[in-house]
């Protein structure tokens, strides 16, 4: 302090304080102890993948889409499909839902998709061989999801696919309009850049065995897949016209001439109904869908139905088939209005037939999406479930050394992220088994809505998705669904609350008291000094998502 | 941008290692209040919180020139540190008194409302946490209705409204007057800058939570603070000239109690005694109000 008067002695005139405070380390007052730690927030924990959105939306802010895809891709291979044909789960636990509107994740990821489109992985990607050779069986989802989280880490990876080009459901089963096939190839092109071998042609049990593929690899991960529709006990479901849907959308995706009367109906109210029901309306037809219980318990992708609807497909609910009619081909279709009982074993209200609401509704094609099945008669020593193949914690089957995953094995099934996602975590069980890789240790609490500090917080509403006008849609199979401006993706990445992820907005670092907080360096956003850190709390008290942990403070020393 | 961004300049000035206890209300203040003033600035300190927090001779943690001074003497002796400044031709320091409630509302109040009278060109800021917190939580005349402090117990609150500090500052028709909450650093800054800005007296009134005082958790100073602000206990305005007001924010109202409910010095109100300082607070806002309609 250059203001102190000092006499001809070089002493100051009057008693001066010159000296500052640092001496006193305020740190040992204090009992509980800030630090910064990010929590789980609720849609990573939602995603069967765990895509950390928040990590990755805080790219789309800084304009980095190389950074968001890269984030992404550490835990799902396809963004681009997800983007596209997810059922977002995400979604429907994000907290800022009960705030205002909940964010449009899944556009977030098509959008970083979409920006990435010509990039191709980093180097860094490419990891030393680890010496382990894995066969997968299966180029779906799940397969491909395998193939990927095991090459990343250095594993020669073949798969063996029975169609003539790779993408499982993903390319037989949905339709172009939800995902067109350049964004497909393209990551499935990424894929196989790792240098994973795709044999295309190869059908378990005709051109390859299970013993043979057992001996030449280290372990074999089975992922056919689920394509033979469940068997139905309908009078009449052998006129010709009656068929499964995933065969009709089968034809139709590898572009086989389909033959379709002029009115259809589908039976079934998951995404392979709304598929075959939107696909048949774009080939010219009537369609109506027949669902047994009410809209709300329909399985299907809740915006895939709305949009069936506004494409001018009728929705009969609460209403299943007695039986098919017609002499050689389909003519008509017989059935009974149906009300809810009592909740069944998948915890649905069963639907009861209401005796006397018989109707006739004139068809020219019955198309059956009432659920698939994996076909297993390749695979005789396979412990099943009965329908699917049975697998531990770990993915295992009763057989050494051979895993199964996504649709053809027991657990979650029938949607295209739970495939990617038990594809990720077999290859993780894989690589434990073989190479005592551990998976990630404990994950932290997730964050609660009356968790985040809404002072902070001003209502803002989600964007409108662009898409294509109906009456363009059902033209034909060009993509219904559009994405979104770089403008409206930053905006809806800055809405998102980042629960439980730090984006560095200063306010712990503005109101410390004590001023114990400075900026970090090399990744690192804040450090607290706890020399003088009093452990006031309101760092943690004021941290509008959570980002900071407040604990006992268990040291007698700093 | 959905969360609301709050900014302070980067400049640190107060340092680390301050006796204030945690989760203080006055510590943050002077912090926010020198990012903005800058080094060139004298601070006058009488006898309050802040005499203490300082750090004992030889020692200071303000980071600028400090005079500690006798209770009732914070404007007169900020008033004659600017006479000396101006005889050595230095006219770019700024010179601001920094006193408690006691210092301002009652013990210093002669020579604060002579140096209003008189103009001087000095800030001067109320650090309000609303009695004698220092000596042992006595009342002040900034006690709010209401509340305990050690000489107005629990069975006999304190039966006189608070001091209505700002309307006394403002009968002096000084060219500014601002209230400010550490809750709303963004906005406290910006007043300090304002009355930087400007010559004469300038009198700024900050709230400042005390967490043994107001028998608070430290960790909720600032949502305490915030819910002064709220609840319109301590609305956030300026007074330009004397007559000229002008609200600087204005959150979604809360009811009081959800202010009141946090600390434990008003846990002994009634229903009955929460709807009367609701409806305190209500006519004094609505006093505001008009003032703020009548003003341009």
């Amino acid at each position: 302090m250059g203001h102190v008067l000092i006499d001809q002695e070089g002493k100051p005139v009057f008693a001066a304080s010159t000296g500052r405070m640092e001496w006193n380390h305020t740190g040992s007052w204090r009992y509980m102890r800030p630090r910064y730690e990010n929590k789980l927030p609720p849609c990573t924990q939602g995603c069967p993948t765990h895509e950390k959105i928040p990590q990755y939306f805080a790219q789309v802010k800084r304009g980095d889409y190389r950074g968001a895809w890269e984030i992404i891709l550490e835990d799902n291979p396809l963004p681009g499909v997800c983007g596209r044909v997810c059922y977002h789960p995400c979604e429907d636990v994000c907290n800022r839902g009960e705030f205002d509107e909940r964010i449009a994740i899944n556009a977030l990821e098509r959008f970083v998709a979409d920006q990435n489109l010509d990039r191709r992985y980093p180097a860094s990607f490419r990891q030393p061989s680890n010496g382990v050779n894995i066969a997968i069986v299966g180029s779906g989802p799940a397969g491909l999801s395998a193939a990927y989280q095991l090459a990343r880490r250095g594993t020669a990876v073949t798969i063996f696919e029975a169609a003539a080009e790779p993408g499982g459901m993903l390319r037989l089963g949905i339709p172009e309009y939800r995902l067109p096939r350049h964004i497909l190839d393209k990551e499935i092109h990424d894929i196989q850049s790792l240098g994973v071998e795709i044999r295309t042609g190869q059908r378990l049990g005709t051109d390859i065995t299970l013993e043979d593929l057992q001996n030449r690899f280290d372990a074999v991960i089975l992922a056919l897949g689920a394509y033979r529709g469940r068997a139905v006990d309908l009078p009449g479901r052998h006129l010709k016209g009656v068929r499964s849907a995933l065969d009709f959308l089968r034809e139709l995706n590898t572009h086989q001439p389909v033959d379709l009367p002029e009115r259809v109906t589908v039976i079934g109210g998951g995404n392979t109904a709304i598929d075959a029901a939107r696909s048949a309306r774009r080939l010219g037809a009537d369609v109506t869908i027949l669902y047994r219980r009410s809209r709300t318990e329909m399985p299907a992708v809740r915006e895939e139905i709305e949009a069936a609807l506004e494409e001018g497909i009728d929705l009969k609910e609460c209403c299943t088939p007695v039986e098919v009619l017609g002499d050689e081909s389909v003519r008509g279709l017989r059935w009974i209005k149906t009300r809810l009982g009592e909740p069944d074993d998948s915890g649905r209200r069963r639907p009861i037939p209401i005796p006397g609401s018989e109707a006739v509704l004139e068809t020219g094609a019955v198309l059956l999406a009432i659920g698939e099945l994996p076909e297993l008669e390749s695979l005789p020593a396979l412990g099943t479930t009965g329908s699917r193949i049975a697998v531990n914690d770990h993915y295992q089957t009763n057989l050494e050394g051979v895993y199964a995953c996504g649709d053809v094995a027991d657990g979650p099934v029938g949607t295209v992220v739970d495939a990617i996602a038990t594809g990720k975590a077999t290859a993780l069980a894989v690589l434990h088994s073989l190479l005592d890789q551990k998976p990630a240790a404990n994950q932290p609490p997730v964050v609660t809505y009356d968790q985040i500090n809404l002072d902070y917080f001003r209502h803002q509403s989600r964007p409108a998705l662009p898409h294509l006008d109906v009456r363009d849609a059902v033209q034909s199979f060009t993509e219904v669904n559009q994405t979104l401006s770089p403008d409206t993706a930053e905006q809806e990445a800055v809405r998102c609350f980042s629960c439980g992820t730090c984006i560095e907005c200063d306010l712990c670092l503005i109101y410390c008291p004590d001023v114990a907080i400075t900026r970090g360096s090399n990744g690192v956003p804040y450090v607290i000094n706890y020399d003088f850190c009093k452990g006031c709390g309101v760092c943690v008290e004021e941290c509008p998502r959570e980002a900071m942990t407040f604990e006992e403070e268990l040291s007698c020393t700093n | 941008m959905s969360q609301i961004p709050v900014s302070v300049p980067a400049q640190e000035i107060m340092g680390s290692g301050h006796v204030a206890c945690p989760g203080c209300g006055a510590a943050m203040a002077m912090r926010n209040a020198l990012k903005v003033l800058g080094p060139k600035t004298v601070v006058v300190i009488p006898a309050c919180c802040w005499s203490v927090i300082d750090g004992p001779t030889p020692h200071s943690v303000v980071g600028v020139p400090v005079i500690h001074t006798a209770f009732e003497t914070a404007a007169i002796t900020a008033t004659g540190v600017r006479a000396g400044l101006r005889a050595r031709g230095e006219e770019d320091v700024n010179v601001m008194a920094w006193a408690g409630d006691g210092g301002t509302f009652d013990i210093g109040f002669q020579s604060l409302s002579g140096a209003a009278e008189r103009n001087e060109d000095i800030i001067y800021v109320c650090y309000d946490n609303e009695a004698y917190m220092n000596t042992g939580i006595q009342r002040s005349s900034a006690t709010p209705w209401g509340a305990w402090t050690t000489t107005t117990p629990v069975n006999n609150p304190k039966s006189r409204p608070k001091k209505n500090i700002v309307d006394a500052l403002a009968a002096h028709h000084i060219p500014y007057i601002a209230t400010a909450s550490v809750a709303y650093p963004e906005d406290l800054v910006k007043k300090f800058e304002r009355a930087k800005s400007i010559r004469g007296m300038r009198f700024i009134h900050i709230l400042s939570p005390c967490p043994p005082g107001w028998k608070s958790v430290p960790e909720q100073s600032i949502r305490i603070s915030r819910l002064a602000v709220k609840s319109r206990v301590f609305p956030l305005f300026e007074v330009l000239d004397g007559w000229k007001y002008r609200l600087t924010q204005d959150p979604e109202p809360v009811p009081v109690n959800e202010y009141l409910r946090l600390q434990g010095r008003f846990r002994h109100l009634t229903p009955e005694a929460i709807d009367q300082i609701q409806q305190d607070v209500d006519s004094r806002w609505n006093q505001l109000q008009q003032r703020i309609a009548s003003s341009f």
